[in-house]
């Protein structure tokens, strides 16, 4: 696919999805226009807080995105942050070192991925029945853990605190994010490992043609995956929330946010920078919508599900294109 | 001992009712090769437009038709996409799985201004007998899995619908209008999910909360893998379902009558029940199971 068709399918996708929700917006009694300028004005002001609050959106775009290049829909971002979050909080709360915070976060999120994958590899099993009872799983057992275990004395509904020493400054996960998003750019690209994993899902006969067995693909590009989504909820809980609630409102949801952020970003990581900030300004403009015109923040939920849908049809683009082409002749 | 053993029967037949339904209509979409991963948005949507049917106008059997007919108009979204636009099927059931969820709260929140649940509405009737009480609904639901199977397996039209699923090229040369025919078991699986998600409010809550239908579609999802695409299997495959959701309600309120003491951090704990279940369940069956050959795959006219 050409990089005007890629252009053309992102821009139409958008405007589908602002038409809709503009739409929906009229119909409950807002008004689009206002709405809309707050969403813009606020959502991209504040250049720090964009940046530090698309990292984890970054790596959760990432843990779609890799298993999609092979051929595995990852679904299960959710939990892997999850479990990210709340072992690389626990580190850092008993240790104080933040580095083995994020290592820990990381490898916990690659473990629960992994084990969905070998559960696709070995047993069979669709790879999004499984991902979503293990975010079920989680997040309840989870919710036990914050309320029942490790809550903070001092203020009811919230875990134990990051203490000061194991913090990450906020631009600093940025940082960490976008080097993570250069790393898996380099490895899907430019080395043998990747150029596996993109022929995996494209054909994989022709993987087990050229010698090499798709299920290893299925495996590494989960592992990649959940490490970075593990990672993802490490940062955010360093970097950003210090703790987490005894109902995840910090963390729920961005393990499906990514879906969409890979998905705009075209399934490729420098594109998946680029989309995490929209959907990073999206998501603070539209949590200053809410304070400014009493629109419920979750239009930022129907706005992603919107340009989700109208990513799903290429192949309407492409004729489209096709017939505009014809037509322009 | 007999009264729990009721009383946990009577919260399976309830617990089954959505989970059979959608089963059996995603059977129906699926044996013509078409996958809709779209269950859970197709439960929260319809639930919602029920409660608001059911809340202005008092009726819930009109809330139930209501909530049919929504999930028969997702249904045409996703068959125009998957049938006629070729769309990739599974991003386009997570975008409405997203979408449904939010425009659903959206729309909670700009009616009532209460973020987590909306007020009571007027309930379906329920039938008891003493201690076991059911919803007329799982009745239905276990005729239209019946049905199902008698139209899939036994009639000249399931048989065609069948072929579409399996070798789309082989059906189109009997005659068969592929394109028609996915697109028709799309809506008819999208309306029987509507069905179950109307019945999550107005034949068993009793009110529209956030959580509705927390993961609910995706274990009807299992339920289709658990049954090996066989209606009949789908009633089975509900009620062993529905018994795992009903034990995860039923074991903290016992719990709590037995020791007086209040659970609520383990509340949440007990909850894992029904996914860890369907996590074994699956992980157990799912080797020997025969998906439609043609599924997932658009069917592009030569």
């Amino acid at each position: 696919m050409s990089r005007h068709e890629v252009i053309i399918e992102v821009s139409i996708s958008l405007l589908i999805a602002f038409a809709t929700g503009a739409l929906v917006l009229a119909i409950l009694g807002f008004n689009p226009g206002e709405v809309y300028s707050v969403l813009f004005k606020y959502g991209y002001s504040n250049l720090n807080y964009l940046l530090s609050k698309s990292a984890p959106y970054i790596m959760a775009g990432l843990a779609f995105s890799i298993p999609a290049i092979a051929g595995v829909f990852n679904i299960g971002g959710e939990s892997q942050l999850y479990v990210g979050a709340f072992l690389g909080l626990l580190t850092a709360y008993y240790t104080g070192n933040p580095i083995l915070a994020l290592i820990v976060g990381a490898l916990a999120g690659g473990a629960l991925a992994l084990f969905i994958a070998l559960l696709r590899v070995y047993r069979g099993i669709n790879e999004v029945i499984t991902a979503i009872m293990v975010n079920w799983i989680f997040y309840y057992l989870l919710a036990y853990l914050i309320a029942g275990k490790f809550y903070n004395p001092q203020y009811s509904h919230e875990s134990v605190p990051v203490p000061p020493s194991a913090r990450v400054p906020s631009l600093a996960i940025f940082v960490i994010a976008v080097a993570v998003a250069l790393a898996y750019y380099y490895l899907l690209y430019f080395t043998d490992l990747g150029y596996k994993l993109r022929v995996s899902g494209i054909s994989p006969a022709s993987a087990r043609y050229a010698g090499f067995e798709p299920a290893k693909s299925v495996l590494t590009s989960m592992l990649l995956a959940g490490i970075a989504a593990g990672l993802g909820g490490a940062l955010l809980v360093l970097g950003i929330t210090y703790s987490i609630d005894d109902t995840l409102t910090a963390i729920y949801g961005i393990g499906f946010m990514g879906i969409g952020i890979g998905l705009l970003g075209r399934n490729h990581p420098i594109g998946i920078i680029f989309s995490s900030i929209f959907m990073s300004g999206l998501v603070i403009g539209g949590q200053w919508v809410e304070l400014k015109t009493g629109a419920p923040p979750e239009l930022a939920d129907t706005l992603i599900g919107v340009i989700v849908i109208a990513l799903a049809v290429p192949y309407a683009y492409s004729m489209l294109v096709r017939k505009i082409r014809r037509e322009a002749k | 001992m007999i009264g729990d053993i009721l009383n946990i029967l009577s919260n399976t037949l309830f617990s089954m009712v959505p989970l059979t339904l959608a089963a059996v209509g995603e059977i129906i979409t699926e044996k013509a090769g078409v996958v809709n991963i779209g269950l859970e948005g197709i439960f929260m949507l319809s639930a919602f437009t029920s409660t608001v049917v059911t809340f202005y106008t008092g009726n819930p059997y009109l809330g139930l038709l209501l909530g049919l007919l929504v999930g028969a108009l997702a249904g045409v979204l996703h068959g125009v996409i998957s049938v006629y636009l070729k769309g990739d099927q599974i991003i386009a059931g997570v975008g409405f799985n997203s979408f449904a969820y939010g425009i659903s709260l959206l729309s909670l929140v700009a009616l009532w201004h209460g973020h987590g649940s909306s007020p009571r509405v007027n309930k379906i009737v329920t039938l008891s007998f003493g201690d076991f009480s059911f919803s007329p609904l799982a009745v239905v639901a276990i005729l239209v899995g019946i049905l199902a199977w008698w139209w899939l397996e036994k009639t000249p039209s399931g048989l065609k619908l069948r072929a579409c699923g399996e070798d789309p090229k082989a059906a189109e040369a009997m005659g068969v209008n592929v394109y028609r025919t996915r697109f028709y078991a799309t809506v008819i699986g999208g309306a029987l999910t509507g069905l179950g998600g109307a019945y999550l409010v107005v034949g068993w809550i009793g009110q529209f909360t956030k959580f509705i239908s927390a993961g609910r579609g995706f274990i009807a999802l299992a339920n289709v893998a658990f049954s090996n695409w066989n209606p009949l299997m789908a009633i089975v495959g509900g009620l062993i379902f529905g018994f795992f959701d009903a034990l995860s309600i039923y074991i903290p309120i016992k719990i709590q009558g037995m020791t007086g003491r209040v659970i609520t951090a383990e509340s949440n704990l007990f909850r894992t029940i029904p996914y860890v279940a369907t996590l074994v369940i699956v992980a157990i069956i799912m080797k020997k199971v025969k998906t439609p050959r043609a599924l997932g795959k658009p069917y592009i006219k030569e």
